[in-house]
């Protein structure tokens, strides 16, 4: 097992990639916990799948963008564990990818920017600055930030979350400048259309079948190859490598 | 197990049948499907012969009332009301459908619902326009007399009722069967097959929204193959009876259709599809790949259209071994996408048997390959050095030959002449017309692009027939009737 008893938060893991990087690092024997907001009941399903299958897991609920929220849950965690090795910062302020719907450069507002700051940017920063004093202290950590392809490739302008998926990977590279000396690793993720999950469902076959023929590997990304990826970045497989965003997207991506 | 942890689990009644007002039945039965926690019970009437004599009377007297007035192009008109409302992503009939259609088939949800929305948009207006042009040089045939070359003056009659037996194979395909018969003017008494009983019940429903009395002219309810009684019944009641379903399905009913009546069927087929080298050049081999799988990933290979073999000509970029590995790869993808569904130990152990057997030659024959999932059943490519031809026994399992030239094909198809039907084809247009040609008389009757081998088109020959011809007969009036009648004219001088 490559996260064996490493304390995980993985948030807004009640459902999509969240949930299935959470099932992963509770499989690899990391004890996981399940931050949810709205769902509680599915976080709880996330859980008990977790359980039945010989993990150990528990539903954590706090709004990632409320500092007091956060702060409150990284508490309850550190005082039952004594420690937090491993952070996820998965959760966004729900979107949906439909290209028939997207609002365009014109009918887009600055609030729809600034939700997506707040849900992405904001609510990493709060996890962050929780997390960190204690992986300070214990001279580790892994932070894992869920980026998106579409930064690189803007195949469809989804402007509000693209920018903030750019500034989440700023974010990335700032932080592990200067936590790399504490032994800290910050890394991104950036999956390609991951399908199916509740926000890419609404992406049309026609849409999704372009994208597949321009992937190399001719098919897309799916929540299991995410969270493949979110266990080498967390494990010691990926020792010294921070900094960086790891394409998850069957090569429609290439650096 | 579930009713106990969660709570109470609400139950939602469906009506799997559908008949005119004023038949009355009074014994049911009922399955349950379980989504979630939502019980969908299936209701379903348990009928005697003397029921199925009394629907087709009902059939009958409304045919003669309401359908019989109406002209063809009104017809079309409401199917094509009927029709719209299923373009609606709301729409409640819909919506069922979408739930419970890959709960009670086992197809994956997102395929049921993509062929669903492509497959009711083919009955559109403009579209069974064309469908009963290509078939009919007037349609107005079926409306009045028309005056003919020939100088007689013509109408076509369509069955007053006529019996279908649907198989569940492939969802909504029966709305087909029953669109023809309604545009012929007859009056449909359906059975459906419990491996699908839904959609035309619901399509029925849309149909009764549009025209109460139209729909009025519909009667569809499921029961068991082969209940000799009630076949009886319906064909020697009906005018007309055709029966898609296995040969030995076919088989039984036909001996009860009496000698004077219509019989039509549709049977077991077998479909393939043919790779020329210039259709895997380094700009076109992927995507023809994709397209070739899929012709057998929609509806894992279920339908008659879809492909079972396919040849792959030698001389292209990529080898036809490379092919097969990419077709392969391919069908690991589209399990990724769209799993294949379930497979009762039946039709497991069949695709078992088939790898066991050509694993086993492989080890002695260098000729053959299997690719194959790993740990279960869900899709398996046969590479065969050398050509030839075989069926599959489905589920996302193929055999791919290499040939040194597509024009070789059609002998190695002979044995299989009789079940022979549709051919996905990928070359130049210089070829396309002579290898139409020898697939023709080797017993082929639809070709279509490779990627469109299952979405079947409207005015398209099924199983190289007439759909609406088959079912009318006409009536002549000669010229000299005419004549004659104008002699008694009293006011003619």
């Amino acid at each position: 097992m490559l996260l064996k008893n490493q304390v995980a938060l993985v948030t807004g893991s009640s459902r999509g990639i969240g949930a299935t990087i959470a099932k992963q690092f509770a499989k690899e024997g990391a004890i996981v916990a399940v931050n949810f907001v709205k769902h509680q009941e599915r976080a709880d399903q996330v859980v008990r799948e977790i359980l039945e299958g010989g993990g150990q897991a528990f539903a954590i609920k706090a709004d990632v963008r409320d500092p007091v929220a956060v702060q409150e849950m990284i508490r309850k965690i550190k005082d039952n564990f004594n420690g937090l090795d491993i952070v996820v910062n998965n959760a966004l302020n729900h979107y949906t990818f439909n290209p028939k719907t997207r609002k365009t450069d014109q009918s887009i507002t600055w609030q729809d920017y600034q939700d997506q700051l707040d849900g992405n940017v904001h609510g990493s920063f709060n996890v962050c600055h929780e997390a960190l004093p204690i992986m300070k202290s214990q001279n580790r950590g892994r932070i894992i930030n869920m980026a998106s392809n579409l930064v690189e490739f803007p195949l469809i302008p989804y402007h509000d979350y693209i920018t903030a998926k750019t500034a989440l990977i700023g974010y990335t590279r700032s932080l592990a400048a200067e936590v790399g000396a504490f032994g800290i690793q910050v890394n991104a993720i950036a999956p390609g259309l991951t399908y199916p999950t509740d926000s890419s469902v609404e992406t049309q076959n026609d849409v999704r079948e372009s994208i597949i023929n321009m992937t190399p590997t001719k098919r897309l990304t799916v929540p299991e190859d995410v969270a493949g990826s979110a266990v080498f970045l967390a494990s010691r497989l990926s020792n010294n490598v921070t900094g960086q965003c790891l394409y998850v997207d069957g090569g429609l991506v290439m650096h | 197990m579930k009713r106990t942890v969660m709570g109470t689990i609400k139950v939602i009644p469906v009506d799997i049948f559908k008949m005119p007002r004023g038949i009355t039945l009074t014994n049911f039965g009922y399955q349950t499907i379980t989504i979630g926690q939502l019980d969908y019970s299936l209701r379903f009437p348990i009928v005697t012969p003397d029921a199925i004599v009394e629907i087709n009377d009902r059939l009958r007297h409304n045919q003669a009332a309401y359908l019989s007035h109406l002209t063809v192009a009104e017809i079309i008109s409401k199917i094509d009301q009927a029709v719209n409302l299923w373009t609606h992503p709301d729409y409640p009939q819909r919506r069922l459908a979408m739930k419970l259609l890959p709960q009670i088939t086992g197809y994956n949800a997102e395929t049921v619902e993509l062929e669903i929305k492509r497959f009711i948009r083919v009955f559109r207006k403009k579209e069974l326009m064309r469908f009963v042009d290509s078939e009919l040089d007037q349609p107005e045939i079926l409306d009045d007399f028309h005056p003919q070359k020939s100088g007689s003056m013509t109408k076509a009659f369509g069955p007053e009722t006529t019996f279908h037996v649907f198989s569940g194979n492939i969802p909504g395909l029966q709305i087909w069967s029953l669109i023809m018969a309604t545009i012929v003017k007859s009056a449909s008494l359906g059975k459906t097959s419990m491996s699908e009983p839904l959609f035309p019940v619901l399509f029925d429903q849309s149909l009764a929204e549009v025209s109460p009395e139209l729909a009025d002219c519909l009667a569809i309810l499921p029961w068991k193959g082969g209940t000799m009684n009630l076949e009886e019944a319906a064909t020697s009641a009906t005018d007309a009876t055709i029966v898609y379903g296995s040969d030995t399905a076919l088989d039984a009913i036909k001996e009860l259709v009496p000698k004077s009546k219509i019989f039509l069927h549709y049977g077991y087929k077998i479909s393939f599809s043919m790779i020329g080298r210039e259709a895997l050049t380094p700009e076109y081999y992927l995507q023809t790949v994709k397209q070739a799988i899929e012709d057998v990933a929609v509806y894992d290979q279920q339908s008659c259209l879809s492909a079972q073999t396919i040849f792959v000509e030698k001389g292209g970029t990529t080898s036809p071994l490379n092919v097969a590995k990419l077709l392969a790869s391919e069908l690991a993808n589209y399990q990724l996408k769209r799993p294949r569904a379930e497979l009762t130990n039946e039709q497991a152990a069949a695709v078992v048997r088939l790898r066991n057997d050509y694993q086993l030659k492989a080890l002695n024959d260098s000729d053959v390959q299997v690719f194959a999932s790993d740990g279960n059943t869900d899709w398996t490519v046969v590479y065969h050095a050398h050509p030839g031809f075989v069926n599959s026994p489905l589920n996302r399992t193929i055999h791919v030959y290499a040939i040194d030239e597509l024009e070789q094909v059609p002998e190695y198809l002979q044995p299989f002449k009789q079940y022979l039907q549709s051919c996905g084809l990928a070359v130049k247009p210089t070829r396309l017309f002579s290898l139409a040609n020898q697939l023709g008389r080797a017993g082929i009757d639809r070709i279509s692009a490779l990627g469109e081998m299952t979405r079947a088109k409207p005015g398209w020959h099924h199983d190289g027939h007439f759909n609406l011809l088959d079912l009318l007969r006409f009536i002549d009036v000669e010229q000299n009737t005419e004549r004659a009648a104008e002699k008694f004219d009293p006011d003619v001088e």
